[in-house]
């Protein structure tokens, strides 16, 4: 991340120097603004999702969930500990399911959880790359954009947007079963 | 179907927590009260990336870039037209979406452009923000792998999205 924050930015700034000096400091202050806004979105949504989860964790519904993906998990990640189990699969079923909202504070859960234990490099990788190739069944916002905009037929694009992100999700858990070395 | 689904789940999560005698107030503030300390967690690596994004845009880079990779990309079938939202989706969600609906406009809805754009748009993600959000508390700062993965992973399905967009 050093590497390529280091690179874009040096290269950005460079050339807006030479460009448009006046609009390095604005460019940044708008990026972070927009960065705050998002912010501000997030707050509320997470506020509401991690609300529900505590429910599922108190009920003991999450541990439910966490034995049904347990061969799942097991065929991805190899042998993780529980608690990591319980956040995986929440966040798994979450990012099946398109509950956007859900999938971050329990990708983030189980980042850290996994991190505790030593041996986990190849889970952690395996897990991130699962969740940046996407999951998502029913890509909703596309839909309602197409909708607003009068297609005539909005739902044309499910079965290739299902058929791609498949695919994408296949080929990155196949490159991390080749590339990266660690306890399976 | 899925307008039901959250309400659905929610209604079960509440029964349940009404047979198992969890106290349903306490539990939901008390996971509710987690999200400002996370969130505040978050805010410096999402602010990098969304500097870095706004400095690559406003610098010409992501013209430049586009310009440059276009040729290779229309080798791999990918239009041209296209190649600003391959690039722009791994860092920006909301700026991929902009690029969607100016090409909705330009070249119509229901445009092979278009679709091809709606299926690389749903079938990627925002690999960069996701790698800064999710590692944002995490000590491995060895993140190259994982996200060159990641890329070439994404990039496969988008020669894809494009050659199923032409006979679906």
């Amino acid at each position: 991340m050093n590497i390529i924050f280091g690179l874009a930015v040096t290269v950005s700034v460079g050339i807006l120097i030479c460009t448009n000096p006046d609009g390095v400091l604005s460019a940044m202050l708008s990026g972070g603004e927009k960065a705050l806004n998002l912010t501000l979105k997030m707050v509320v949504i997470y506020a509401v999702w991690l609300g529900i989860f505590e429910l599922l964790d108190k009920t003991g519904l999450s541990d439910k969930i966490a034995k049904l993906f347990k061969p799942v998990n097991r065929f991805l990640f190899g042998s993780i500990p529980e608690k990591a189990g319980d956040f995986i699969s929440m966040n798994l079923s979450a990012n099946l399911l398109g509950m956007s909202g859900a999938t971050t504070p329990m990708g983030i859960k189980s980042i850290q959880e996994l991190e505790k234990y030593p041996g986990t490099e190849y889970a952690i990788t395996m897990f991130f790359v699962i969740n940046a190739t996407s999951v998502q069944l029913i890509p909703s916002s596309v839909l309602a954009l197409r909708t607003s905009m009068g297609s005539a037929s909005p739902a044309d694009i499910i079965l290739p947007t299902i058929l791609a992100t498949l695919l994408s999700t296949v080929i990155g858990v196949l490159l991390v079963k080749i590339f990266v070395k660690g306890k399976k | 179907m899925s307008a039901y689904f959250i309400p659905v789940f929610f209604l079960i999560i509440l029964i349940f927590s009404l047979i198992k005698k969890v106290k349903p107030y306490d539990a939901f503030t008390n996971g509710a009260k987690s999200a400002v300390p996370f969130v505040v967690s978050i805010f410096p690596y999402l602010i990098s990336i969304f500097v870095l994004t706004e400095l690559f845009e406003m610098s010409g880079l992501s013209d430049f870039f586009s310009d440059l990779l276009a040729p290779v990309f229309n080798i791999l079938g990918i239009p041209k037209e296209l190649t600003k939202l391959v690039l722009i989706k791994p860092f920006s969600g909301s700026g991929a979406l902009a690029i969607l609906s100016e090409i909705f406009t330009k070249y119509g809805v229901d445009s092979y452009l278009a679709r091809c754009a709606c299926v690389i748009y749903g079938s990627s993600e925002t690999v960069f923000y996701i790698a800064a959000v999710y590692f944002a508390g995490a000590k491995t700062k060895k993140l190259l792998t994982p996200i060159v993965i990641s890329l070439v992973a994404s990039f496969a399905s988008c020669v894809f999205a494009c050659f199923i967009c032409l006979i679906l």
